[in-house]
C-alpha cells in the first residue's frame, strides 16, 4: 500500500470500499454488486472491493447487501489502495 | 394517457391458506391496536413475513370486531413524489371508508399540510376505525413525505392506527413514540421463527415428517430467518434424499438465499426457469406482459402455478391478474440474470416498455425504457405523458425523468425543453428559466436542409401552441421578478401568437396582461383583461378557473366602487357552480365567501355571515388553497363591525397562517388589517411598531400596491392625533390622504378614493373643520349611495355618527344620511338626544379648549392645572356627552350647540 499515489485506472476522485460480509458468494453476484470484486476469505467470510461513486452509491449497494438478508460485518474505505 | 390509480397498490394481501398462524405476535398487535397506541411498526429484512403476519393480524381483527376498515398501500419507489404518495394514501383510506377525501384535493401543494388537515378532519369525522397499512415503507426517500407522516402521527384522530412495515428502520420518531408508549414494535428478533413454528411450517410445506434434529439444524443455519426456510422447503419438496440436501446445506457456508435460490432454480424445468429470469426485470407481472417480454404464450398459467407452488409469487388482486414476485426472490433472479443473459436485459426492458406504452401505463414505460437505456424512447413516452402528468400534477415524477435524461435528448426536443423551463419555474429557480427557454426556442425554429423541422418533438397540440406556452413562461418568469412591464409584453406576445380557438392559451395570457395591469394600479385595464381571460377559460371548459377568476375580478371591482357588478358576477357565478351539481366545483366556497364580503360593505351582517356558514359547509375541498385565508379574513371584518375586535384579531392570525403567496399582488394585506383593528382600539404603539417595519411614510412615493399601507398609516396618524395631539400629525395625515386621493382618482378607484374622502372628513372634523368634514363627506355620500355602501361610514364609529347627524342637519343627502344613521349600532350616537347632566361652566371652558388644535399639555397649561386633572375634566365630560373620543365629543357638542364652531 501507498499513501503517494492517487488511485490508479483513472478512477479519478472514486473512492474504493471494501465490505465484508458473513458468509459465502460466488463471483457470478458481481454484476448485481455493480461490479465489485468478490472474494470468499479463508474464515467464511466474503470481501467485496470495487469503486463507489459517491455516499449515495454506498448506501444503494449496501440496501443491496441488506435486501438479502447477509449479515454486514464491516465497511472500510481503501482511499489510495495500489494493485 | 392518463395517469391511472394502480388498484394493485391498494390490495388488501390475502392470508395464504396453510400459512403458519402466529398467536404470539398477533396478539402484541392486537394488544397494540386496543389500548389506542399511534403506530405499529414491523421492522426487519426481507424474508421475515412482515407482510404475511400484517394480513393476519388484520384478518383477526376484522374477525373480532367486522366494524374496523383497513386501508392498505403497497409503497413503491415512485410513491416519492408526494403528490403521487398522496393520491395513493387517500385512494387507500377510501378504501376504508369511500366519504374520506371523495372531492377531488387541490394540487400541486404548496405544502402538504392543508391537504393533510382536510385529510384528517375528514378521518375524524369517519364513524369507523381504520387501521392504515403502509408496507414497504423504506421505499420513500423523500424528506417531504416523512414530515407528512410526522404530521399525521402528530394529529391522529383517535379513530385511525398506523402501521408501518419497513425493511430499515423509518426517519420517523420513533424513539419519541416508543418512550410515549405510543408504540407496537416488532423487529427480526420477534419475528424469526421460533423451533416449533420451523416446524410446523416445513411439515406443512414439505407434507413429510422430518425428524427433530432436520428441524432443528435447518432452523439454525436459517436462524430462523422464513424466506431461507421456504426455499429450504422448496428445494425438499419430492427429493428422495432429503437428509443429504439438509446436510449439504447445513455444511456449507455460502449465503442461505444463494443456495437455496440455485438449489429451487435447478430443480425447475427448463420452460419455468426461463420464464422466471426474463421477467426478473418486472416489478409488476400480468400475464399478457410477460407473454410480451418472454415471447412465449401461456405466461397466465405459469404465473398462476408458480403461485400454487408457492415459488414467491404474490398475488396482487382477487382476479389472479397481477402479481408480483416476493422481493427476495426477485433479487436473487435479477442477479442471475445479470450473470447469465447480461446482453438480454436491456432488450428485455425495451420490450417491457413497448408493452406498458401500448397499454396506456406511460410511467412504467418511461421506467423501462430508461432502463433498457433507450432515452430516445423514454423521451417520447415523457413528451406523450406530459398532459396527463400536468393534469395530475405529478411535477416531482416529471422532474425527476427529465434529471434521467441526458441533457442532448432534451435539448433535441423543444417540447421536453419547455418543460424543463417550466420545472426550474415551479421549484423556484427564476433564473435558469431564460436560457432553458432559449435552447427550446432554438430547436423549435431548426430545419433541416430540405426545411423539415430538425427537431425530435412529435407533432401536435403541444408542440403547436409551444411559442404561446413558452411566452406564458416567460411572462410568469417576469411577474415572479415584480417586471410588470416585462409580464405585460411577454402577455401580449402570447395573446398575439395564440390561435383563435386556443382558449387555454388565451385565457392564460390574458390573465397575465390582467396580472401587470393590476399590479400597477391600473384596475381598469386588469378586470378587462380578466374578462377575457373568463370568457376564454369558459370557452376551454375550464369551469374551476372560471370560478376563480371572478374573484380576481372582484378583488378589483371592489376597488373601482364597483359593487354591484362585483356582486353580479359573483350571483352569476354561483349559479353556473349550481348547475354542475354535485360535488360542487372548486372555488365555489371561495364565492360564498366573496359575497360574504360585498353584502357585509352593505351592512347586510346577517346574511354575511349566512354566506360564510354555507361556505363553511361547502368543505374545504371546494375552496382552493390561496383562497383559504379569506374566509377568516371575512369573518374578521365581520366580528370587527360588531365591536369584538379581539376575536377579530385572532381571526386574522388565522388568515396568516393560512396566507399563500401565489401569483396575486397582496394589494390588502392581512398584517395591515391587523394595524386597522389596533388603531381602532388605541393600541397605538403596535401599529407605529408595524408602520415602521413596513417602513411606511407619510412622504412616500405612492404606488397602488402600498395604497392600502399608506391608508392605514393615515389612520394612524389621525389616532395620534387625538391620543396626545401630537403636533403636526394631522397635517401629515391630510398631506397624505390629498396624494391618496389624487393617486387614487388617477387610477378611477373610485373604490379607494371612497375611503380617502372619509379619513379626510375625519380628519378635518379632527381639527374643528366641521364644513371642510362635510364637503369631504358629500363627495363620498354622492358616489357611495348608488353602490350601497354602509360599513365604509358606520365602520367609523362615533365621530363619523357626529359627523352625519351634522350633515343631515344641513340637508346632505338626506334619504342615505338617515338610512346609515339608523344602521349605528346602539351607542354610536344614531340619534342626538339632550344630554342627562349639563356641562359645568368649568367643563364648557375645557370643551372649547378640545375644539381647537392645542395639545393636551398646551391646554393644561392654559387652564393651570396638571395634565391628570386636564384627563378627570375630559372623562367627565365624555361621560356626559356620551361619547369616547376627542373629535366626538367635539362634533357632539357643536351638534348640541354648546360651543361655535370656529372656521
Amino acid at each position: 500500500m501507498s499513501e503517494r499515489n492517487p488511485m490508479p485506472c483513472g478512477h479519478g476522485r472514486l473512492d474504493r470500499y471494501e465490505i465484508r460480509l458473513q458468509g459465502q458468494l460466488d463471483e457470478s453476484w458481481s454484476d448485481w454488486f455493480e461490479g465489485f470484486t468478490l472474494a470468499n476469505e479463508s474464515d467464511g467470510t466474503t470481501t467485496l472491493t470495487g469503486p463507489v461513486t459517491d455516499q449515495a452509491a454506498l448506501h444503494g449497494l449496501l440496501r443491496r447487501v441488506g435486501n438479502l438478508g447477509v449479515t454486514l460485518i464491516s465497511v472500510n474505505v481503501l482511499r489510495s489502495r495500489q494493485p | 394517457m392518463a395517469m391511472p390509480v394502480l388498484a394493485t397498490k391498494l390490495f388488501i394481501p390475502r392470508l395464504r391458506p396453510g400459512a403458519v398462524p402466529r398467536p404470539r405476535l398477533v396478539e402484541r398487535l392486537r394488544e397494540g391496536l386496543q389500548s389506542g397506541r399511534k403506530l405499529t411498526l414491523i421492522s426487519a429484512p426481507a424474508g421475515f413475513g412482515k407482510t404475511t403476519l400484517l394480513s393476519e393480524w388484520i384478518a383477526d381483527a376484522q374477525r373480532r370486531d367486522p366494524g374496523v376498515r383497513v386501508g392498505w398501500l403497497s409503497l413503491d419507489e415512485s410513491d416519492n413524489d408526494p403528490s403521487r404518495f398522496l393520491t395513493y394514501l387517500v385512494g387507500a383510506l377510501q378504501r376504508a371508508d369511500p366519504g374520506i377525501g371523495s372531492e377531488a384535493l387541490p394540487l400541486p401543494l404548496p405544502s402538504f399540510e392543508p391537504a393533510l388537515t382536510a385529510l384528517i378532519n375528514d378521518v375524524a369525522r369517519s364513524p369507523q376505525e381504520i387501521i392504515l397499512v403502509l408496507d414497504d415503507f423504506q421505499l420513500i426517500e423523500e424528506e417531504t413525505i416523512r414530515d407528512a407522516l410526522v404530521f399525521l402521527l402528530d394529529h391522529l384522530p383517535s379513530n385511525l392506527h398506523l402501521a408501518i412495515a419497513s425493511r430499515s428502520d423509518p426517519l420517523l420518531p420513533v424513539a419519541r413514540l416508543r418512550a410515549g408508549g405510543e408504540l407496537t414494535e416488532l423487529r427480526a428478533a420477534d419475528l424469526r421463527f421460533t423451533p416449533d413454528e420451523a416446524a410446523a411450517f416445513l411439515n406443512r410445506m414439505v407434507d413429510l415428517e422430518l425428524s427433530a434434529d432436520d428441524v432443528a439444524a435447518l432452523e439454525a443455519r436459517t436462524e430462523g430467518w422464513i424466506a431461507g426456510l421456504q426455499l429450504a422447503a422448496l428445494s425438499m419438496r419430492e427429493r428422495s434424499d432429503v437428509s443429504g440436501f439438509i446436510q449439504g446445506f447445513t455444511g456449507s457456508n455460502r449465503f442461505v438465499i444463494d443456495y437455496l435460490a440455485e438449489e429451487v432454480l435447478q430443480r425447475q424445468p427448463d420452460h419455468v426457469r426461463e420464464f422466471l429470469l426474463r421477467t426478473a426485470i418486472l416489478d409488476r407481472l400480468s400475464g399478457p406482459l410477460c407473454d410480451a417480454v418472454t415471447g412465449q404464450k401461456g405466461s397466465s398459467e405459469v404465473l398462476e402455478s408458480l403461485e400454487r407452488g408457492n415459488l414467491f409469487v404474490v398475488s396482487l388482486d382477487d382476479r389472479r391478474h397481477w402479481y408480483r414476485y416476493h422481493h427476495l426472490f426477485a433479487d436473487v433472479l435479477r442477479a442471475r440474470l445479470l450473470r447469465d443473459r447480461p446482453d438480454r436485459v436491456a432488450h428485455l426492458h425495451s420490450l417491457a416498455s413497448e408493452w406498458h406504452e401500448r397499454n396506456n401505463l406511460p410511467e412504467d414505460a418511461v421506467t423501462h425504457a430508461l432502463a433498457a437505456g433507450d432515452f430516445g424512447r423514454a423521451a417520447r413516452v415523457i413528451e406523450g405523458a406530459i398532459p396527463a402528468i400536468r393534469k395530475s400534477r405529478q411535477d416531482a415524477t416529471l422532474l425527476r425523468w427529465l434529471t434521467l435524461l441526458p441533457k442532448d435528448v432534451i435539448d433535441r426536443r423543444p417540447v421536453l425543453g419547455v418543460y424543463r423551463a417550466w420545472s426550474s419555474l415551479a421549484s423556484g429557480d427564476v433564473e435558469a428559466v431564460e436560457p432553458r427557454l432559449r435552447v427550446a426556442e432554438k430547436a423549435l425554429a431548426a430545419t433541416t436542409d430540405d426545411g423539415t423541422p430538425a427537431h425530435d418533438s412529435a407533432a401536435g397540440d403541444e408542440l403547436r401552441m409551444l411559442p404561446v406556452t413558452i411566452a406564458v413562461y416567460r411572462a410568469a418568469v417576469a411577474q415572479a421578478r415584480g417586471d410588470v412591464a416585462g409580464t405585460r409584453e411577454q402577455a401580449q406576445r402570447a395573446l398575439d401568437l395564440t390561435e383563435p380557438d386556443d382558449h387555454l392559451g388565451r385565457g392564460a395570457a390574458a390573465g397575465f396582461f390582467g396580472l401587470a395591469a393590476w399590479a400597477t394600479g391600473d384596475l381598469k385595464a386588469g378586470v378587462r383583461a380578466f374578462g377575457e381571460a373568463r370568457t376564454s377559460l369558459r370557452l376551454a371548459g375550464n369551469l374551476a378557473d372560471v370560478l376563480g377568476t371572478t374573484l380576481v375580478l372582484a378583488d378589483m371591482l371592489v376597488p373601482l366602487g364597483r359593487l354591484r357588478e362585483a356582486q353580479r358576477s359573483f350571483e352569476q357565478a354561483l349559479q353556473l357552480a349550481a348547475e354542475q351539481g354535485e360535488p360542487p366545483p372548486q372555488s365555489t366556497a371561495d364565492l360564498h365567501v366573496g359575497i360574504s364580503e360585498l353584502l357585509r360593505e352593505q351592512g347586510e351582517l346577517p346574511t354575511a355571515v349566512e354566506h360564510l356558514a354555507a361556505s363553511e359547509a361547502l368543505g374545504e375541498h371546494a375552496s382552493s388553497h390561496e383562497n383559504r385565508h379569506r374566509w377568516f379574513v371575512a369573518m374578521a371584518r365581520i366580528r370587527q363591525a360588531e365591536g369584538d375586535f379581539d376575536a377579530a384579531l385572532g381571526l386574522l392570525s388565522t388568515a396568516e397562517r393560512l396566507y399563500l403567496r401565489g401569483f396575486f399582488p397582496e394589494v390588502r394585506p392581512i398584517a395591515a388589517m391587523k394595524a386597522r383593528i389596533w388603531i381602532a382600539q388605541g393600541r397605538l404603539a403596535e401599529a407605529l411598531a408595524w408602520v415602521n417595519d413596513q417602513g411606511l411614510s407619510a412622504a412616500d412615493d405612492l404606488t397602488y400596491l402600498r395604497e392600502f399601507g399608506h391608508i392605514t398609516l393615515a389612520r394612524l396618524l389621525i389616532a395620534q392625533h387625538w391620543s396626545d395631539l401630537q403636533k403636526g400629525s394631522i397635517h401629515e395625515a391630510l398631506g397624505l390622504l390629498n396624494r391618496l386621493l389624487e393617486a387614487a382618482e388617477a387610477g378611477h378607484r373610485v373604490g379607494s378614493a371612497n375611503e380617502i374622502l372619509v379619513l379626510q372628513a375625519l380628519a378635518h372634523a379632527a381639527q374643528g373643520h366641521t364644513p371642510l368634514a362635510l364637503q369631504s363627506l358629500e363627495r363620498v355620500l354622492v358616489r357611495a349611495e348608488p353602490e350601497g355602501y354602509v360599513r365604509l361610514f358606520t365602520d367609523e364609529g362615533a365621530p363619523m355618527a357626529v359627523l352625519l347627524q351634522a350633515a343631515a342637519a344641513r340637508g346632505i343627502a338626506p334619504n342615505y344620511v338617515g338610512r346609515l344613521s339608523r344602521t349605528f349600532v346602539h351607542g354610536e350616537g344614531a340619534t342626538i338626544q339632550p344630554i342627562p347632566e349639563a356641562l359645568s361652566e368649568r367643563e364648557l371652558h375645557v370643551l372649547r379648549l378640545l375644539a381647537t388644535e392645542l395639545s393636551g399639555p398646551q391646554i393644561a397649561r392654559e387652564l393651570y392645572v396638571s395634565l391628570n386633572t386636564l384627563r378627570t375634566h375630559t372623562r367627565h365630560i365624555f361621560g356626559k356627552l356620551e361619547v369616547n373620543s376627542r373629535p366626538a365629543a367635539v362634533l357632539r357638542a357643536e351638534a348640541l350647540g354648546l360651543i361655535q364652531h370656529l372656521v
